[in-house]
């Protein structure tokens, strides 16, 4: 069961992953959410409670002006359907959302993972600014083809 | 492999709505500073140093030619944010694939 990669070609901005898995989903919920699981398959994990709001962090490896430490938040928990956080590396550097989707199918559970804001600056997202940035949309695409 | 520094300076050039326009501006093509500042409601010291900023930040580059400074975009200067891309993708790729190891073997309570 490999993970299909399903970004879209003029998506910039976020990452989407899409797996069918041969488990129910409350399984799958368990592997999401329980911290010794988490520990085992994503990341060393503390803090994490499945409660709105709740600030944990994953730790991962350090490279220079960062210390390796991701600062999550949980934004959204719709038990065995959604669950979703924030996803913070430093302070400026990169302020994205985590989400992963449930959905039982007939042979066991389609995991749908998005991770979105591979942008600047969230926070001043607002009217002009959103559109400015989405404006670039494709040109962007090909900016970043021809930078590898 | 990766300098937060240079990520942190292309966040804050291209987070200012007007210089984001800017930027998408000259990667229809080269201008002037002069054409960009007929172009937007700015002026020409505020268009300079936003060209400025985005220029420390990598993103773009002048030429002198005659009494204009012709400006374009800087292809690589967008690396930092496709690096991070490719990052995550290799990264989400690798767990979850231990993703579907682990419920294989965990067992259904």
């Amino acid at each position: 069961m490999k993970p299909i990669d399903k970004t879209a070609p003029s998506q910039t901005g976020a990452l989407t992953f899409e797996f069918e898995l041969p488990h129910a989903p409350h399984k799958v919920w368990r592997a999401l959410t329980e911290p010794a699981l988490l520990n085992e398959w994503l990341l060393p994990i503390t803090g994490f409670k499945l409660e709105l709001d709740t600030a944990f962090t994953f730790k991962t490896q350090a490279f220079p002006g960062w210390d390796g430490t991701v600062k999550c938040q949980v934004l959204e928990v719709e038990p065995l359907k959604k669950l979703s956080y924030a996803w913070v590396v430093g302070e400026m550097i990169l302020n994205t959302v985590v989400t992963f989707t449930l959905t039982p199918t007939q042979t066991g559970t389609r995991l749908v993972l998005v991770q979105s804001g591979f942008k600047p600056d969230q926070k001043q997202n607002f009217g002009g600014a959103r559109y400015g940035w989405n404006l670039m949309g494709g040109r962007l695409i090909e900016l970043l083809g021809r930078t590898t | 492999m990766r300098s937060a520094a240079a990520e942190d300076l292309i966040f804050h050039a291209l987070a200012d709505p007007s210089r984001r326009a800017i930027f998408e501006s000259l990667v229809r093509g080269e201008l002037a500073v002069k054409d960009l500042t007929a172009r937007f409601d700015i002026s020409q010291p505020a268009v300079s140093q936003h060209l400025a900023t985005l220029r420390n930040a990598g993103l773009v580059s002048g030429r002198s030619e005659g009494r204009c400074i012709y400006y374009r975009v800087e292809p690589k200067g967008l690396k930092p944010l496709a690096d991070w891309l490719s990052h995550y993708r290799a990264f989400w790729t690798d767990r979850l694939g231990r993703l579907d190891a682990l419920l294989e073997k965990l067992e259904d309570p």
